[in-house]
């Protein structure tokens, strides 16, 4: 096959631009593996929120989930660019063990996290950042709208992350009972919330 | 599982280490690989921030267990309270330094299978009902903690609390308290 042919078979063929968000996590792996910089932002845009919960959930600390998200989007990132991840079709699986590996390394320290961030050319600090915040006012309104069992295991819950088991020994309920409660108050909130109610 | 995708009550259980070890593990994959699941998950949280911001600051009233109150206090709240016996009054305020302020409803709760709370106007006037507030039988007590934004509004008046047992159609007064509220700058 000729230069020629194989140019005219790739031009009459119809040109399909394939948006971000079409594209599944393995696709953007494997671009950046062909040194594709938007897909690497396009990557830190999805991954970031999923470790920052991660984090959150295991360090407590939303300072350092933001840590988390950092290290491990540039050290995926340094392996994806090498094509050091042999599975791009088990990205996540590779993500969540970086995550890990990441919570569990006590060699970390700030001075050499700071090192890596001012020679990365991808802006991660923007990623690790939450996107919205909630309307004080809607919310505190929509709260008080709430049956009082609902507003008292919302506000319960969530000061303190406490599970249902806890929250039952306090209120004389059993956790099932709270179970229940918490997602009704939660359903009725976020429709308030969206200004259904 | 429903479509692929996992019901927001499963997220908040896994959130809240309520799940086996087996389940959050699969849960936690999961979440790593799916975008609407993570960004529901995170949407929960942004809003249980919030009402974490709203309680300590006072922004919300409600009605919770004395447990609950010494977690605000080890947490640096400071706290203004009030306790009181069936039938008592007591004078009242608010300092510019509280950050809330809690009612401590004493009453023989046992037996009572629904509570209501009735927070009006000592006459009786301008009443506002919760019911089926939480009540824990055993310790006899009703820990209310009134919005702060309502109290720093207050100038000199007498409020009533009663306490409500329902049981079908029925009910009976548990318990009545009387609140004489001064604004701080009169209060001695």
């Amino acid at each position: 096959m000729t230069l020629s042919i194989l140019a005219r078979d790739i031009y009459a063929r119809p040109v399909r631009y394939v948006a971000e968000e079409e594209q599944d996590d393995a696709s953007l792996a494997r671009r950046i593996a062909a040194s594709d910089t938007a897909a690497e932002a396009e990557f830190c845009r999805r991954f970031a929120p999923r470790i920052r919960l991660f984090g959150r959930k295991w360090l407590r600390s939303d300072a350092a989930a933001a840590d988390l998200v950092q290290d491990v989007l540039i050290s995926a990132l340094q392996k994806l660019r090498v094509g050091a991840v042999r599975d791009p079709e088990r990205i996540a699986s590779f993500m969540l063990s970086t995550a890990r590996q990441m919570m569990v390394d006590s060699r970390r320290n700030a001075g050499r996290r700071d090192r890596i961030l001012n020679a990365f050319p991808v802006d991660l600090v923007s990623v690790a950042e939450p996107e919205s915040e909630v309307a004080p006012e809607r919310l505190q309104h929509c709260l008080q709208a709430l049956p009082e069992h609902e507003r008292t295991v919302l506000v319960m819950t969530f000061y303190d992350d406490c599970p249902a088991d806890a929250l039952g020994k306090q209120l004389g309920l059993n956790a099932g009972h709270v179970r229940v409660i918490r997602h009704r108050g939660l359903e009725h909130l976020r429709s308030c919330m969206e200004g259904s109610q | 599982m429903i479509n692929g995708k996992h019901p927001t009550a499963d997220l908040l259980a896994c959130w809240l280490g309520e799940l086996d070890e087996n389940a959050a593990a699969l849960l936690e994959e999961h979440l790593f690989g799916c975008a609407d699941c993570s960004a529901e998950l995170e949407e929960i949280l942004r809003i249980g921030d919030a009402i974490r911001g709203q309680m300590r600051n006072g922004g919300v009233g409600t009605v919770v267990s004395a447990a609950f109150v010494r977690r605000l206090q080890a947490d640096g709240l400071r706290i203004r309270a009030y306790t009181l016996r069936p039938g008592e009054s007591v004078h009242c305020t608010v300092a510019p330094e509280d950050d809330l302020v809690i009612s401590y409803l004493h009453a023989s709760l046992e037996g009572v299978r629904q509570l209501d709370l009735v927070f009006a106007d000592a006459d009786g006037g301008s009443p506002h009902r919760s019911a089926h507030i939480p009540f824990d039988a055993a310790a006899g007590v009703v820990a209310v903690v009134p919005p702060m934004a309502l109290l720093r509004s207050l100038g000199h008046a007498r409020k009533r609390m009663q306490l409500l047992a329902v049981a079908h159609d029925a009910e009976r007064l548990v318990a009545e308290y009387t609140f004489d509220h001064a604004p701080y700058n009169t209060w001695a």
